[in-house]
């Protein structure tokens, strides 16, 4: 370690550390367009100058590593009027697009000009201009506006150092030189969105987002997402209970600074609800059930002769899963499975650029395996399920594609059902019972995933109509057996039972869960990506 | 008595769209390869091989140079977009480079690029309709002390008049 | 003085060995094999000789900050990317004597501790080229090259490695980058060549002048070296002279002799017997000097103390009839065209300044232009870019703007005044009209 002094605030910082971190660390920031903590420093857009004691000429902070003593200024007038042209060169040749453009409101251009660019500019001349590539969908996901592009090349390096794909480049020299694929070809790869995240303009924008919404109307809500078992962080944008759109969050354990874009353009499908109230199949709409309706007809169901079996879900939080074990596998005696399905491969990389693969389709099948059940492939569910002609209570219409297949509707038809979930699919038409379930952004939950982490995903607005989640669902199934006295009133309470019961959550507080960036699970986490 | 030029050999795109190392080339990739400790570092060399071969560099050249070396197709073009003396389209047979920097407009380029202009009935960057003469506009050539100064294909041609330039012109065929 | 670097101009084949030899060439690299690699830089050192690209750097200074320590094989690398406008004395050196750079080469690389040399020679010399490969031939078969030199033990392979059209490659980090197969990107500094260069090793990047300069002065002796020029600014210098002179061509000077004396004694004077107007002593990246300054002599301290640079001594004349608007605009077209996009300032500086001098020309100017290109000029130099590209655009620009400024006022007095209506407020130049965006 070694210290330093920051505009007159001494700060201790490791060895190696850049002034740009060091800076942060004293609580000073410092402007960087070029600089981004996953990729290579270049030092190439010259904004983030400082003055430091000692060196007769300004030095950029993102290049310069932090020595012991040093005395470093960042606000001193050489490096404001060093700064404030900077910010007239990048803006010289910048459209003037922040009405139609989707970066403003998390623009650094906007942000660092306001803060330490000059209120004119004295460039009166044409700027130069990219024609064919002002808005061209440089691949399925990304759209590009080369005017807008300061030349930064964090796109260009993230495809090669963190996707490793290699497929942007910059061509030409000079002021004319620009982004572009091999040969104009498309820009496509699993993480391809994520380079629209790193360009610090709107020259790389995402064009599922473009024209949605304004980043300042919009909620943001922490949370995990839900596309397999690697649990990469996001940030869950909407707005008037619309979910816009999916963005990573940084977790140096998980996913660095990244997200793949299955993952990302699984937020639209966070709208779709067909499933808005308790239904009971054969009752008019006035005899729907109410909750305690529902309630009521499901523990009858449970103890029903013979009784039913259950197919649960990696898909469901810890707390649900574990109200699962306690409530239907040990209270009730119920046979349980959870279902796996194994998925594509997908890759992701952390915060040390290694390289981190799923198990599974699943954001939750580690915390299942570490509760103690049963767990199933799609051949395995089918027997299961098939076994005989028992009743079934499935938590999740969607857990398993066999699920949703002909094969079961055809299999399962004339069975007695009672079915959780949020989208109709063919057996929800048929079920006896059916509970509509919260979606991933409306409930609280904690998720395992395979690198051996749990995550707390918010919740960002209430359940739609009469949706539930499902934790909160067999809590007052709980209650109706007659296993609780009462309901508990929030999943930390659940949580709380659970890291009582269950070694591998040991001492977990759930309070932790929303400032740290996860909490390492106890133990050897079974198939660890 | 002005020395001649021999023309490029320019293959047309049809030829280039899908390019195969014969073993020749492959020989001539092998000793390049010999001169240094990385396969990148025969990027340009490689490049050039072609270029003196083909006469230009097509997305099918990259290709192939890029497979060869192990390098992204993205990160040839990169390379090759940044140097102005690969061509990226099929030139003309004569390349005329006309060094348009300060010493030779003080020597009076500028008159030179007018009479090509209007003799060629083409501007910078274009190609005669007979496919004969490219006309470019590049930086200093380094021979200022000859100026004006004009590179067909590999050659210097210095200290020209309109006159020579014409008859020099004319027997490039 | 006797010429020196240029001895063999005027003799017939005086490329080939044969004719090199009979001059009695590489004996200094025989005298050198048999010094100690340290002594051949204490003797470069002691010569006072500094580089000849343009930097002025003293060679070995630079030769002693390879580590010896280092483990890593070392490079030397010969610069022949001469583009910077008005030089042309390493093609004249190429054409006339290129033995005499091998050898030089040959000698640096033994100081240094190389095994492999590289010439990096600009992609337009391709005949240069081909001199140059064809006396390594002649060098390898000679066995003044290749293994076990001159039976000393020492092993050297050298190179020709042909750049393709940039002038951003004659600096050294970028010219190490262009080597290594990369878009030729100027490097952060630190760390510097010396320590990590060419494929990560202890790498010496040498001007071909420079090189040429070395036989001389291991054959001859350090002190014969610094009795020539002045007392900083030793031996003798080529200045490539262009522009408006009788007699343009290359000259062999010692340093701090008066440019007058180059200009009108050696070149002739000016044709027409015109006045002097301005002069660049050292390419065009350095400030352009007023006629009163012509009695300067060309050291490199004298010609900083006239506010200049001897940079690579490329001479270029200028006479009373040249319009020094026109001339700036020249050679920003120049810069903006090989600026290699990296850094803010100057890929932004070049361009715009280029705009403003151009719309200046056309009678568009505006008062506030020239303050414009003073601030452009103030902000694109002096460490706010990553390599001297910055500062060698905006030292023509503060130097012809602050020399000249009448012209361009006089320029600016001339436009037309602009109408507010006219006035540019969303200039569109994507073809398709204001509203078809």
């Amino acid at each position: 370690m070694l210290k330093l002094t920051i505009d007159g605030n001494e700060v201790e910082v490791a060895e190696g550390t850049n002034l740009v971190e060091a800076a942060a660390l004293a609580g000073v920031e410092i402007p960087t367009y070029c600089y981004h903590p996953g990729l290579t420093v270049v030092g190439q857009c010259r904004i983030c100058f400082v003055e430091v004691e000692g060196m007769p000429r300004l030095v950029t902070a993102c290049s310069t590593v932090a020595q012991d003593g040093m005395l470093v200024h960042t606000d001193s007038e050489r490096v404001r009027d060093a700064r404030a042209a900077v910010m007239e060169f990048l803006l010289a040749n910048h459209p003037l697009d922040c009405p139609v453009c989707d970066q403003a409101g998390e623009c650094y251009l906007q942000d660092y000009s306001v803060e330490h660019g000059l209120d004119s500019t004295h460039m009166v001349d044409v700027r130069r201009t990219f024609p064919g590539l002002e808005r061209r969908m440089i691949g399925p996901h990304v759209v590009q506006n080369q005017n807008r592009c300061i030349h930064c090349t964090r796109c260009v390096r993230f495809t090669r150092e963190v996707s490793e794909t290699n497929d942007l480049t910059m061509k030409s020299r000079g002021n004319h030189s620009y982004i572009d694929t091999f040969d104009g070809g498309p820009y496509d790869n699993p993480w391809s969105a994520c380079a629209a995240d790193v360009c610090p303009v709107g020259a790389l924008t995402v064009k599922e987002f473009r024209f949605r919404a304004r980043v300042w109307h919009l909620d943001e809500t922490d949370s995990v997402c839900p596309g397999c078992s690697i649990g990469c962080n996001i940030e869950i944008g909407h707005l008037n209970e619309v979910v816009h759109r999916f963005v990573p969050r940084a977790n140096p354990h998980v996913n660095g600074w990244w997200m793949c874009d299955y993952g990302r353009f699984l937020a639209e499908g966070l709208n779709e609800r067909d499933l808005d109230r308790p239904q009971a199949r054969g009752s008019a709409p006035s005899e729907e059930p109410s909750w305690a309706q529902a309630i009521d007809r499901l523990a009858s169901f449970i103890q029903a002769s013979p009784p039913p079996r259950v197919v649960a879900s990696a898909n469901l939080s810890n707390e649900a899963l574990f109200l699962v074990r306690q409530v239907l596998r040990d209270h009730a005696g119920l046979q349980v499975v959870v279902p796996v399905e194994r998925g594509e491969e997908r890759k992701m990389k952390n915060g040390r650029n290694e390289w981190v693969s799923n198990v599974d389709a699943h954001p939750n099948s580690t915390g299942a395996r570490l509760l103690g059940f049963d767990m199933v492939d799609g051949a395995g569910l089918e027997r299961f399920a098939t076994a005989d002609d028992a009743p079934l209570l499935i938590l999740d219409n969607r857990a398993h594609p066999w699920l949703v297949s002909e094969a079961a509707a055809t299999a399962l038809s004339g069975r007695r059902l009672v079915v959780l979930g949020r989208v109709a699919t063919r057996l929800t038409e048929v079920a006896e019972l059916v509970l509509p379930t919260a979606s991933w952004i409306e409930a609280d939950g904690t998720y395992t995933s395979s690198t051996g982490r749990v995550q707390l995903a918010r919740r960002g607005f209430a359940p739609r109509a009469q949706a539930r989640p499902t934790w909160e669902i067999l809590d007052r199934l709980a209650v109706a057996l007659g296993l609780h006295d009462e309901r508990a009133t929030s999943p930390r309470e659940v949580f709380t039972a659970l890291a009582e019961h269950v070694p591998a959550f040991g001492g977990m507080d759930y309070y932790r869960l929303a400032t740290d960036p996860g909490l390492a699970v106890m133990g050897e986490v079974p198939h660890v990506g | 008595m002005i020395p001649s030029t021999p023309p490029l050999t320019v293959a047309p795109s049809s030829e280039l769209a899908e390019v195969v190392f014969d073993d020749e080339m492959e020989q001539a990739v092998k000793a390049l390869l010999a001169r240094y400790p990385t396969t990148q570092a025969a990027l340009l060399p490689l490049l050039w091989l072609c270029q003196d071969r083909w006469g230009w560099i097509s997305p099918g050249v990259m290709e192939a140079v890029a497979a060869r070396l192990a390098l992204a197709p993205a990160y040839v073009e990169g390379v090759v977009t940044f140097y102005t003396m690969y061509q990226r389209q099929p030139p003309g047979r004569y390349l005329l480079q006309v060094c348009t920097t300060l010493s030779c407009q003080l020597c009076g380029t500028g008159a030179l690029v007018e009479h090509l202009k209007e003799k060629l009935g083409i501007d910078f960057g274009q190609t005669t309709t007979d496919g004969r003469f490219t006309l470019l506009d590049v930086q200093c050539l380094g021979a200022c002390g000859e100026g004006p100064v004009i590179q067909i294909n590999n050659d210097y041609y210095t200290r020209l008049d309109i006159q020579q330039l014409d008859q020099l012109l004319d027997r490039l065929e | 003085m006797e010429p020196i670097l240029l001895r063999a101009r005027g003799t017939p084949s005086s490329r080939t060995l044969a004719s090199y030899l009979e001059a009695g060439g590489y004996q200094a690299l025989g005298k050198a094999l048999e010094m100690t690699p340290s002594d051949v830089i204490a003797e470069v050192r002691a010569s006072g000789l500094r580089g000849r690209g343009g930097a002025g750097f003293p060679t070995g200074v630079k030769w002693g900050f390879v580590p010896k320590d280092n483990p890593r094989p070392k490079y030397l690398i010969c610069n022949a990317d001469e583009s910077e406008p008005g030089t042309f004395k390493d093609r004249e050196l190429i054409h006339v004597d290129p033995h005499m750079v091998i050898e030089g080469i040959a000698i640096a690389s033994y100081a240094i501790g190389a095994n492999t040399a590289y010439i990096y020679i600009r992609g337009e010399f391709a005949t240069e080229a081909r001199y140059l490969e064809e006396a390594l031939s002649e060098a390898h078969r000679r066995k003044v090259l290749g293994s076990n030199i001159l039976g000393s033990g020492f092993d050297l392979d050298i190179y020709v490695h042909r750049g393709a059209g940039a002038y951003i490659c004659g600096e050294e980090t970028a010219l190490i980058e262009s080597i290594e197969g990369k878009r030729g990107l100027p490097r952060l500094k630190p760390p510097f060549p010396a320590v990590v260069g060419l494929f990560g090793c202890p790498t010496v990047v040498n001007n071909v002048e420079t090189l040429a300069c070395v036989p001389h002065i291991i054959a001859r002796g350090a002190r014969w070296f610094a009795d020539i020029g002045t007392e900083k600014s030793t031996g003798p210098k080529l200045f490539s002279v262009s522009g408006h002179v009788n007699k343009p061509g290359v000259y062999e000077v010692p340093l701090g002799t008066p440019f007058n004396t180059i200009i009108d004694d050696l070149c002739g004077g000016i044709p027409g017997g015109r006045a002097l107007k301005a002069f660049i002593p050292g390419g065009s990246s350095a400030p352009v000097m007023t006629a009163d300054k012509v009695t300067t002599p060309c050291d490199f301290e004298s010609v900083a103390a006239a506010g200049s640079m001897l940079g690579s001594g490329g001479l270029i004349v200028m006479d009373e009839t040249v319009d020094m608007v026109w001339a700036l605009e020249n050679l920003l077209t120049f810069y903006a065209h090989e600026s290699c996009g990296q850094c803010t300032p100057c890929r932004e500086g070049s361009d715009w300044a280029l705009d403003v001098v151009r719309r200046i020309r056309r009678g568009r100017g505006r008062p506030s232009d020239i303050d414009t290109l003073l601030r452009i000029a103030r902000f694109a130099s002096q460490g706010m870019t990553i390599c001297p590209l910055g500062d060698a655009f905006c030292e023509p620009l503060r130097s012809f703007v602050t020399n000249f400024r009448g012209e361009f006022e006089a320029a600016i007095d001339r436009a037309e005044p602009l109408s507010p209506t006219k006035t540019p407020i969303l200039p569109v130049r994507s073809g398709r009209g204001l509203f078809g965006i």
